[in-house]
């Protein structure tokens, strides 16, 4: 639920400068400046040794070579240059990229008349329940969450029985299940509480008194929401699809349990790399991966300082 | 003007109209493949799917009985335990200075330190499996998993917490302070007590979210199960009413657990009212 419009510490942080630290007069500026920071000290090494370590890793294994399962320390670009000489691979990298932007696409599409609607016609005090009603499957478990759709698609799924009892279908369709748009399908239920939940927090702070007098000054509800409301709550949509996209590009279990072959992205690449003790191709694969994500981010920057999600 | 005012409000109640059927079709499209699972965790077809043959609850009874179950959830409750033991200290220690000291590149720790939460989790396991395996030549046990799950779930925990000790009137410390109180009677009359709700909620996040932990743990866990990736196991060879059953529990388990983590807080901070004049 810590998500980039809501999340409280960061904000937290920023008024920081206001708080005096606690430090008796007498001791020394050293001392005094050590224990301020101690507090660190633990997280430092979390996220220092377990964390930043193992990335700078990743990408030095990514331009080293494998040599008889052994890991050699000589620089080359062969495990990128290898990865797009297998055409399966770049068409999965593309794909993976096709999937990432329709399922993100279609998540917010879904996501803003809900939010639109929650911030604008529910009452004050319902709001919250009902946002938390749409919050609550995403603190269940991400595996199940993935599960329960095997039980509803598939030739032998709620889905088919259905139609099936509707006669809409005579035979049951395996359209449903092991292809790309089951995958786009789990995705999108997967990610729509992060879409709902920051489309939210940024509808719910715009005045609709400039929407009403849009209107009376002759715009059309069209014209009044593409020209009022849309640049003020473009920051939020620009989160909610960093937030969206990104997960959705590291994916693994969920082309693994419903894409079937012709729903592989590059998550399924990169297991099967490591589980190869291919590491070094592997770590290739992953940095395509933290690549993209670092090209979204830049794209996206600009709208990002605006609304300023850090609270810097 | 008052015509204008009628196509306006009947548009509005129109679209209105429009944008509740589509709101209670989300909440269908949300529920639905929850609400599911549990109807066909009680469902006496072997098939674990439609139709519904008759209700039992046999299926619990198998989950109670299978030793492999046991051992994932042992598995899965210790890994819990220590993830909550590890991110709740090690994220509040992190607030502190977080919200407090004059930090130089602030945005740039903060960014550092929400990181973990923002990228694929995947990422997080094969670069720490790449360490553990490769650079310090460990064997793969639920201890690396845990190391691997705690740096995913305490930036929960230095958010929840950084988020309270922002909200804390610092003045309060430095009136202990003024009457004598050393760094330590301040932690534990005044800060702590004034923090537990915000560290209590942190600690059942870092619970729930470490018991459901998939992607990360699949790389590190070894030759171990939790109980995420022995339902993963299963679901390879299709859907069984005994994992139907076994992921209702799941399921069940982290809404409680949850639940907890919101209403926890506030009973604590009532309870909590006690404790200046006790320390009195």
């Amino acid at each position: 639920m810590t998500m980039p419009g809501s999340s409280p510490g960061v904000e937290a942080a920023q008024s920081a400068d206001t708080a005096l630290p606690l430090g008796r007069p007498g001791r020394g500026a050293w001392a005094s400046r050590l224990g301020e920071y101690a507090g660190f000290g633990p997280a430092l090494v979390l996220f220092g040794l377990f964390f930043l370590v193992p990335l700078g890793l990743i990408v030095c294994y990514s331009f080293w070579q494998t040599i008889d399962y052994n890991v050699v320390h000589h620089w080359t670009v062969d495990n990128y240059r290898y990865f797009f000489s297998v055409p399966t691979y770049v068409r999965t990298l593309w794909a993976t990229v096709w999937v990432s932007v329709a399922a993100t696409a279609l998540t917010l599409v879904l996501a803003f008349p809900f939010a639109y609607w929650l911030a604008r016609y529910v009452p004050k005090r319902y709001q919250k329940v009902l946002l938390i009603l749409v919050i609550l499957p995403f603190w269940t478990s991400y595996l199940l969450r993935v599960y329960s759709w095997l039980t509803i698609l598939g030739p032998q799924g709620a889905m088919n029985r259905f139609l099936h009892w509707t006669g809409a279908t005579s035979k049951p369709v395996s359209f449903f299940l092991y292809d790309r748009p089951a995958v786009i399908l789990v995705l999108v239920y997967l990610y729509f509480p992060f879409a709902a939940l920051t489309l939210y927090a940024s509808l719910e702070r715009f005045d609709w008194n400039q929407f009403r007098a849009a209107m009376d000054l002759g715009a059309t509800p069209g014209t009044a929401m593409w020209r009022i409301l849309l640049p003020q709550i473009r920051p939020g949509i620009t989160t909610a699809v960093i937030f969206v996209f990104i997960p959705i590009l590291g994916e693994y279990l969920t082309p693994q349990l419903v894409g079937g072959a012709r729903g592989v992205m590059i998550g399924n690449l990169i297991v099967n790399f490591f589980q190869g003790a291919q590491y070094t191709r592997g770590a290739a694969a992953a940095l395509l991966i933290a690549a993209l994500i670092v090209v979204l981010l830049a794209v996206f920057r600009r709208s990002l300082e605006v609304e300023d999600p850090y609270g810097t | 003007m008052a015509r204008d005012l009628d196509i306006v409000s009947r548009r509005g109640r129109l679209t209105r109209g429009a944008l509740s059927v589509w709101a209670l079709l989300i909440y269908v499209f949300l529920f639905a493949p929850i609400v599911l699972l549990v109807v066909f965790s009680f469902n006496a077809n072997r098939y674990g799917t439609f139709p519904i043959t008759g209700w039992t609850t046999k299926w619990y009874g198998q989950v109670f009985h299978d030793y492999q179950i046991r051992d994932a959830l042992t598995t899965t409750i210790r890994i819990a335990l220590e993830v909550t033991l590890v991110s709740t200290v090690v994220g509040t220690a992190a607030a502190f200075p977080l919200v407090r000291s004059r930090l130089p590149f602030r945005s740039g720790i903060r960014i550092a330190l929400v990181l973990p939460i923002m990228i694929p989790g995947l990422l997080i396991g094969v670069s720490l499996l790449v360490l553990f395996t490769n650079v310090f030549h460990q064997t793969l046990s639920p201890t690396t998993a845990v190391i691997g799950q705690s740096v995913y779930t305490t930036p929960f925990v230095l958010l929840l917490v950084a988020a309270r000790l922002q909200g804390f009137d610092a003045s309060l410390e430095r009136a202990a302070s003024d009457l004598g109180a050393n760094t330590f009677k301040r932690l534990r009359y005044v800060v702590l007590p004034l923090l537990a709700p915000a560290i209590l909620a942190g600690a059942l996040f870092a619970f729930t979210l470490s018991l459901d932990e998939f992607i990360i743990t699949l790389f590190l866990i070894g030759s171990h199960n939790t109980l995420p990736i022995y339902i993963y196991t299963q679901v390879k060879f299709g859907i069984t009413p005994e994992v139907n059953a076994l992921a209702a529990l799941l399921l069940a388990a982290s809404l409680c657990l949850m639940a907890l983590a919101f209403v926890l807080p506030g009973i604590v901070r009532r309870a909590l009212r006690l404790v200046p004049r006790r320390a009195g």
